[in-house]
């Protein structure tokens, strides 16, 4: 008996008294999540960069206040970041391009992640053919070119900040309904499944209560993971001169710009670059340590 | 994360450092191997950057700048000009005569061939003048033509027998042209590509006479007269020409070829430039002009431009088809400042339609940068503050320097007259395409002189102008404009031009911003090729020095 006495003072013993507590999957997971303290920094510099990029509306100068005498100058105390060639405050042009980018981001991942996860989990949960035929839906829309369906969107409907959203969503969420499929062909023939069944609870009921929420894992991850594909495609589309139109911005437009004139006016180039590239990198970490502490099967630790 | 990963990550970076290392040394091309200038002046190839892709090289269909480049090597109109004063000089024409009263013209031509070896002969050039002037072909430059006897007439269909018009063969080698009333400047007119002859047995042979989908105009089915023929055209890349062993003058012609590589990107070009892969570069991007104007680089040349940066705006739109408003809009932009600050290159401000100091005319009138006034006129058409005012988009074709000088007129509207207006980029030929359709609120339109004469620029917005898209059209504008044409007194001729400028700044078709400069880099070894007002540089006189 003592040498339980021993063990219940070290945290297995907590551990334990949480697991007869029953610690969900989601405790379970935070608690692994914050071990990690690269994703859990990369999670907190996102959450201070997006409250920046909002605040930014109501501190300093509007984004497209020029200056056309002062011109590009290098960054001092009155522009933290310098100012581009039409006079314009790097600063707060940096901070609306991250609301844009960060809002494209966002949005076109939630519209992916809506579309793809109810069309993966209806093609993997009612199987057959009906599930052969949605998958082939889905090779035909995967082969055709991204940047060509955005530029013939915005021929037929004019440039337009919903279409970017639209559009990246579109094309985004065919992978999300592959994972979401896999995973639920593999959760189908589980015994919690066949319970639900044998009580006879309805279709529905099966899909948005227990199948759902046991896929979700893995797509939550991957959904980390589409933030920054999704603002780097938004990157794209600007460079290309597709994305949003002036004099509102975004990251991949203020790059754009800024390696037009690097040579001349290098912060142009440096500081939306820089702040791309961090947030690119935390979402990564971020979406890492999510996979990491949302697989059951790799919770040893 | 584990550190395992963290390494991993770590020689993924160095890999990417590492690729991306290889790839810039890639580009700037292994070091030693021979740059394409070099190679250029060995083989007597002068490689050039010319703007975005041409809308084409038939002389009839087209009307920018980078299209007129390639047609100057492919094509001898009657006369050709010199590469320094512009002066007419002969070209397919050896001699000419010209009655007393200056509406006569007789050339004698040449014994001149086609690239295919067919003879250059009076009948070509009668029927191609036919082809300019036939409605159903379009051309935006029919007018250029129009001083013809009964040019307009044939055009409007008033005249159906083409004897009739004052352009005729009298045998294989002797053209001669009337005209309704004497040019004192006609034989540097008829440099321009619209009085050019085509190769009429290819045209035929490739669609309709007056055929504006004819597909002659193509590598393996163009003819031309030119000093250089057709070599390669790979679109948005490069169209290449090689001398022409059929020319007339093709011992003076010092190259072996020119390349034009179609950039749309300034930056890629100047990028280009200075890789060693072009001779000159077709313009300069902004943020480098104060830096090459400040080193007094030795390559960059900065000469007066004979044309007018302009927006041309849609006068049948609501909104814009009241006067007041085009005024406040024309009104409330600082011009200077947007010389000064964003196109940095000397230009100066334009507040009319004709360059200072064209052909000895200075425009009188001129709009005012009065903000109050124009914040004024906008209220008094209805939209006071800005208020309720209908959202137009600036068109442009994709160049930075457009978008930069857009977004800074933009701004201008915004704070001064409250107002948004939106902007848009297209590629040039869909730019082009959008106005010459008139799809279009406010169209940024670059305006560069054909000849040096006010007229170029006068007749420009006249009713019947091809390449007046803006809807407007003044009769009183108009008349004027054919009065100093038919004036024969050089003072009076340009008083009569002041009058018509008047209407213009008055009425405000289109909104002036700057005259231009022409301003790029050259090679130092590229010989022969001399700044002058039109930027026009004949070929035969270039030759690159070893």
């Amino acid at each position: 008996m003592s040498d339980i006495a021993d063990i219940s003072n070290s945290q297995e013993a907590i551990d334990l008294a949480q697991a007869e507590k029953g610690a969900s999957l989601w405790q379970d997971s935070w608690r692994r999540l914050r071990k990690n303290h690269l994703a859990v920094s990369g999670g907190a510099i996102l959450l201070v960069t997006g409250f920046i990029c909002l605040l930014g509306i109501w501190v300093g100068q509007p984004h497209d206040a020029q200056n056309l005498d002062l011109g590009a100058t290098a960054p001092s105390a009155e522009h933290w970041l310098g100012t581009d060639m039409l006079g314009r405050d790097l600063l707060s042009r940096v901070l609306f391009g991250g609301r844009i980018s960060l809002m494209v981001g966002l949005a076109a991942t939630f519209v992916s992640l809506v579309i793809g996860v109810i069309y993966g989990t209806l093609s993997g949960y009612i199987g057959g053919k009906v599930d052969a035929v949605m998958m082939r839906i889905v090779d035909i829309l995967y082969t055709i070119p991204f940047i060509i369906f955005v530029i013939l969107l915005m021929v037929f409907f004019g440039r337009n900040l919903f279409l970017i959203f639209a559009a990246i969503g579109a094309v985004e969420w065919l992978t999300m309904a592959r994972i979401v499929r896999g995973q639920v062909l593999s959760v189908k023939n589980e015994e919690f499944i066949e319970a639900a069944r044998a009580l006879g609870l309805s279709q529905a009921r099966i899909i948005f209560r227990h199948m759902i929420p046991n896929v979700i894992g893995p797509v939550i991850v991957y959904a980390t993971l589409t933030v920054p594909a999704v603002m780097l495609l938004e990157a794209v589309l600007s460079f290309l001169g597709l994305g949003v139109q002036a004099p509102a911005t975004s990251w991949g437009a203020l790059i754009k710009e800024g390696a037009d004139a690097m040579e001349e006016y290098p912060w142009m180039l440096l500081f939306p670059g820089g702040t791309l590239a961090i947030s690119l990198f935390c979402l990564n970490f971020l979406g890492d340590g999510l996979r990491d502490a949302l697989d059951v099967r790799r919770s040893k630790d | 994360m584990k550190s395992r990963d963290l390494i991993k990550l770590l020689l993924y970076g160095l890999a990417m450092l590492g690729g991306g290392v290889f790839l810039l040394y890639a580009l700037s091309g292994f070091g030693n191997r021979p740059r394409l200038i070099d190679q250029g002046v060995k083989d007597k190839i002068l490689h050039m950057g010319n703007g975005s892709e041409p809308s084409g090289i038939d002389v009839h269909l087209t009307t920018g700048v980078q299209e007129h480049a390639i047609q100057m090597a492919l094509t001898e109109g009657l006369m050709s000009e010199d590469p320094i004063t512009l002066d007419p000089v002969p070209g397919m024409a050896e001699r000419w005569d010209i009655s007393e009263d200056g509406t006569v013209y007789t050339f004698y031509l040449r014994d001149a061939l086609w690239s295919n070896g067919d003879s250059v002969t009076a009948q070509d050039f009668a029927l191609s003048f036919k082809r300019a002037l036939s409605a159903s072909i379009g051309s935006e430059y029919s007018y250029m033509l129009f001083p013809l006897v009964n040019g307009e007439a044939y055009f409007k269909g008033e005249v159906e027998d083409f004897d009739q018009v004052g352009a005729k063969a009298l045998d294989d080698k002797t053209l001669q042209i009337t005209l309704e009333y004497s040019i004192p400047y006609f034989l540097s007119l008829i440099n321009h590509h619209s009085w050019y002859p085509v190769h009429i047995a290819s045209v035929e042979a490739n669609g309709g006479f007056a055929d504006r989908s004819n597909t002659w105009a193509r590598l393996g089915t163009f003819v031309g007269n030119g000093p250089f023929v057709l070599h390669e055209w790979n679109v948005n890349s490069v169209l290449s020409v090689r001398k022409n062993p059929l020319y007339w003058d093709a011992d003076s012609v010092k190259l072996n070829g020119i390349n034009f590589y179609h950039i749309e990107s300034l930056d890629t070009e100047e990028r280009a430039f200075r890789a060693g892969q072009i001779h000159k570069t077709y313009k300069l991007p902004l943020p480098k002009i104060p830096h090459y104007i400040a080193e007094k680089d030795p390559r960059l040349l900065n000469a007066p431009y004979l044309g007018t940066y302009q927006y041309a705006l849609n006068t049948s739109i609501k909104g814009l088809d009241d006067k007041r408003v085009r005024k406040a809009l024309s009104m409330s932009i600082d011009r200077d400042s947007i010389v000064r600050n964003v196109t940095g290159a000397g230009e100066f401000p334009s507040y009319s339609i004709v360059p200072p100091d064209c052909a000895g005319y200075n425009s009188r009138s001129k709009v005012e940068y009065d903000v109050p006034e124009a914040q004024r006129l906008l209220a008094e058409a209805g939209y006071p503050g800005g208020e309720g005012f209908p959202k137009f988009s600036i068109l442009y074709n994709t160049l930075e320097s457009h978008k930069s000088i857009a977004e800074a007129i933009q701004q201008m509207w915004k704070e001064n007259l409250g107002i948004e207006v939106g902007l848009e980029n297209q590629e040039w030929k869909v730019y082009l395409d959008s106005k010459v359709r008139g799809d279009f609120d406010i169209v940024r339109f670059g305006w560069i002189g054909d000849y040096v004469d006010p007229n170029t620029f006068m007749d420009l917005y006249t009713g019947n102008s091809g390449n007046n898209n803006t809807r407007w059209a003044s009769k009183e504008y108009d008349s004027l404009v054919v009065a100093a044409s038919k004036e024969n007194d050089p003072e009076k001729r340009l008083e009569i031009f002041q009058k018509a400028e008047e209407i213009l700044v008055d009425e405000v078709p289109f909104i002036p911003i700057y005259y231009y400069m022409s301003t790029y880099l050259v090679d130092q070894r590229v010989k022969g090729l001399y700044p002058n007002l039109l930027d026009h540089h004949p070929y035969k006189h270039v030759y690159l020095e070893e």
